[in-house]
């Protein structure tokens, strides 16, 4: 029998568990609101670990090993980091055989760079286009398995529900298709969530205005286990645009680019005082914090603005304009600079998301044929992600998996009704109803004002009394009538929305020490006893917390 | 504080708003302006917001860009005439406003059977060519632009050289460099009359005149030869 694979986004981890599956014989029903190309995977600029050791400098898995989970403050899964960091220099050939351009060295190797928290080279790169070189490369694969009807894309569908059977195993998903607004249910043996991070719970951030967290959100309704909410990356480097906070790839530190900021008119390097051994290229936490420290303690950022500059003006300006090119591109657009001539002002902002859909090291969530992979999933990076890491992790949850499908026998589907499909059709109706209202308040109103919520209380640092605030206004919130503006989808992102917000803030409030990403100002010490994975679910409607140990597994 | 007139041609008809604020914006921040001023939502496809994913492009004054990198105060006939006109693309079934759906241009791509059936070769010197076609968006400005292309008949338009160029490059096995020459040849090479329109257009700067030279060259090369070339 053949099995029959549903995958819910088409980034690079859902392309890779598709094209794994299929050529292992599996049918793949692969849905996504819009082509791969679309994907926020195409963004990623600066690289993916693996430990190639084509530097003569002694690098091995072992030490990839170890610099994750130090920057992840050791409540990574170490299994999970463990295989990660094995696979990692067979997943770059594998890449490099698809017909990835990778950069190669004069041996014709493929190059790797300096990234920060590894003191290694061990980031290989495409260019500046990193994501995009890769993206490419595996979405070729992928036309030769829909050409076979092996893989079936759904683009223009957005995730609405999984269907679950009475001893709560995944049946399938209902999907809505966003152009039509037609409500379907899809079945199949398994269901694999790559549907990326939940940015827009912050609004506009530096990636894909398509990962809205709704995947997430639902989810976390409908029984499934979410992990280390609170965990929350902020790029120490974006710029401040008029279109949103765009990020300055961090090779740009990588290829020698150094932060300073004026102290009595003198050019200040706080990371390389700071931090002799690695300067500008310490973990992003670390990093983030540091330029906090400058701008808020020290009250020495540039004409006493939230900023301090990032240098590249004494680079070779062919590095900048080749191996940093978007780099160039982004500040001549969208800040009328040349970075060769002028120094960037940068400031952290929100990036990555380490927390999401908790799996073990097998990606197998809480939920019984449910797996999740890519950013959506937490389980590799712990309390900081290292850059690189996360391309490295999307394409390794697609392979993962698809080798499991292939091993995991499936009992028969049956094909009963479930009640979901008719509960979906009613809150619909139900939709129209609510928008001839008069009076109704904006959607967009609302968006931002969860993202104002989210961005005060979620900062770099946290307190107990914020997050509370944080979370009775998200309370208040959800009494509120809205106006979608004739876009049922947009309305139903806000419960959504809300819930993931909610499950961030209780998880901030529940872990009371600082580590790596969360910081706490009223418990500014990390503490042993939060070696663990903060798991929330919800229980009778009331959001649970519990920690678990790091390496649990799940129980199928 | 500038003021400009937007006039949006949809399937629907025209409709005019007027904008009120710093110019020096990009025209998917210009609609997103307006819905949240007016309370309304144009629907227009955006992802990425910087000019990576290919979803925007959409007509801007009468030419095909991507609404993300064009920048309202950069547009030579607003400057002149304080409007901006915006329009979806032509070619393409309109979905929604200015949302148009791109699947044929995939469809055709897939039934050209864009992949390799070996291992890719690897040769430094073509690397940067590599490079430079993988970096299509399909994001379809290309298309819209060309004199040719009505996406009614089997005219494929430059994305086939651009991607075809790449594989070629890479693939080794002789049968599907063959059935490449001979689709580049039913879809291409006789009707593109080479007025440069795609490579002008595109947002991603990519020579698709070298793309197509490549392919001219390989779709009239003797077999032996393109044997020589790969065993080289
Ligand atoms: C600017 C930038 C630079 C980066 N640089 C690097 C780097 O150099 N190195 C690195 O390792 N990482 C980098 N990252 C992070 C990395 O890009 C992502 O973590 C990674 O690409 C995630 O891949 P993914 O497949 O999980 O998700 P994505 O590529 O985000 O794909 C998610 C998919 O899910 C779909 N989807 C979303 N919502 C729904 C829904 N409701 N229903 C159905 N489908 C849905 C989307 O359309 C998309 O197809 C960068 C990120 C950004 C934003
Ligand atoms: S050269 Fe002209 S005819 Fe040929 S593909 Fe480009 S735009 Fe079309
Ligand atoms: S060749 Fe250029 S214009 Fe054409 S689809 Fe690709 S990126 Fe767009
Ligand atoms: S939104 Fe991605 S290219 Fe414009």
């Amino acid at each position: 029998m053949v099995k029959e694979i549903i995958v819910i986004g088409a980034g690079l981890a859902g392309l890779t568990c598709s094209v794994k599956s299929a050529s292992k014989n599996m049918h793949v029903k692969l849905f996504s609101p819009a082509h791969s190309e679309r994907s926020q995977s195409v963004m990623a600029m600066g690289g993916i670990n693996a430990a190639l050791n084509t530097k003569g400098e002694d690098d091995s898995v072992n030490e990839h090993y170890t610099d994750t989970i130090n920057a992840g403050q050791h409540i990574n899964n170490h299994n999970a980091v463990e295989k990660l960091t094995n696979d990692a220099p067979e997943i770059i050939d594998w890449l490099s055989k698809l017909g990835t351009s990778f950069t190669r060295d004069d041996d014709g190797n493929v190059d790797v760079r300096y990234f920060g928290g590894q003191k290694k080279m061990r980031t290989a790169y495409a260019g500046a286009r990193t994501g995009k070189q890769i993206l490419t490369a595996i979405n070729t694969e992928c036309r030769k398995w829909e050409y076979k009807d092996k893989i079936k894309r759904y683009i223009g569908w957005r995730f609405l529900s999984l269907i679950l059977d009475d001893n709560k195993v995944c049946r399938g998903v209902v999907m809505i298709n966003e152009n039509t607004e037609e409500i379907r249910d899809f079945y199949a043996d398994f269901v694999v969530i790559a549907s990326g991070g939940m940015n827009k719970v912050f609004g506009k951030i530096s990636g894909s205005l398509h990962n809205d967290g709704f995947v997430s959100g639902k989810l976390l309704h409908q029984g499934i286990e979410l992990a280390n909410m609170e965990m929350i990356q902020y790029h120490p480097t974006t710029i401040e645009t008029p279109v949103k906070r765009m990020l300055i790839t961090e090779a740009a530190r990588g290829e020698g680019g150094r932060l300073y900021t004026l102290r009595n008119g003198e050019k200040w390097y706080f990371m390389e005082e700071w931090y002799p051994e690695q300067g500008a290229l310490m973990p992003r936490d670390v990093v983030s914090r540091s330029i906090y420290r400058v701008c808020h303690e020290d009250n020495m950022g540039i004409d006493g603005e939230n900023k301090v500059y990032l240098d590249l003006t004494h680079l070779d300006e062919k590095t900048v304009k080749t191996k940093l090119d978007e780099v160039y591109d982004v500040c001549m657009n969208y800040l009328n600079l040349d970075p060769t001539r002028e120094p960037i002002p940068v400031y952290p902002g929100v990036h990555y998301f380490m927390g999401g859909i908790r799996t073990d090291d097998a990606h197998k969530t809480n939920i019984r044929n449910l797996f999740a992979i890519g950013e959506c999933s937490s389980q590799y990076h712990g309390a900081n992600r290292l850059g690189g890491n996360s391309l490295l992790g999307a394409i390794h949850g697609g392979w993962v998996v698809a080798d499991q499908l292939e091993e995991i026998s499936c009992e028969n589907n049956s094909s009963e009704e479930y009640e979901i499909l008719n509960y979906e059709y009613e809150a619909y109706e139900n939709w129209k109803e609510l928008q001839k209202e008069a009076n109704n308040i904006s959607s967009y109103e609302i968006e931002e004002e969860i993202a104002n919520i989210m961005n005060r209380t979620m900062g770099i640092y946290r307190t107990e009394s914020e997050l509370k605030e944080g979370l009775n206004k998200l309370d208040s919130l959800e009494t509120i009538h809205v106006n979608s503006h004739g876009c049922y989808y947009d309305y139903i992102l806000l419960k959504s929305l809300t819930d993931i917000a909610k499950a961030m803030l209780s998880s901030a409030l529940a872990r009371k020490e600082s580590r790596g990403a969360h910081q706490r100002l009223d418990y500014p010490e990390t503490n042993e006893e939060y070696l663990k994975t903060t798991v929330i679910s919800f229980d009778n409607d009331e959001l649970k917390i519990t920690f678990n140990d790091t390496e649990e597994r799940m129980s199928w | 504080m500038e003021s400009i007139t937007v006039i949006i041609k949809t399937s629907k008809g025209m409709k005019e708003y007027t904008y009120e604020g710093n110019l020096n914006i990009p025209v998917t921040t210009l609609l997103e302006r307006i819905n949240v001023k007016h309370d309304i939502k144009i629907h227009y496809s955006s992802s990425c917001l910087q000019g990576l994913c290919g979803s925007c492009s959409m007509i801007i004054n009468g030419l095909p860009k991507l609404a993300c990198k064009t920048f309202v105060n950069e547009e030579a006939t607003t400057k002149k005439m304080h409007k901006i006109t915006i329009e979806p693309l032509s070619k393409f079934h309109v979905v929604k406003d200015l949302v148009v759906d791109r699947t044929s241009m995939f469809e055709n791509i897939k039934n050209s059977r864009q992949w390799l059936e070996e291992e890719s070769r690897i040769n430094q010197d073509n690397l940067e060519f590599e490079y430079e076609a993988s970096q299509c968006l399909m994001c379809g400005c290309c298309l819209e632009a060309c004199p040719n292309y009505t996406g009614e008949d089997n005219y494929y338009g430059a994305i086939l050289p651009v991607t075809s160029s790449k594989i070629s490059k890479q693939e080794s096995d002789m049968d599907k460099l063959k059935f490449l020459k001979e689709n580049y040849s039913n879809h291409f090479y006789n009707d593109c009359v080479k007025s440069l329109a795609c490579e002008n257009v595109c947002p991603m700067n990519i020579q698709t005149q070298r793309a197509i030279s490549i392919m001219n060259r390989h779709s009239i090369w003797k077999f032996h030869k393109l044997l020589k070339k790969i065993t080289e």
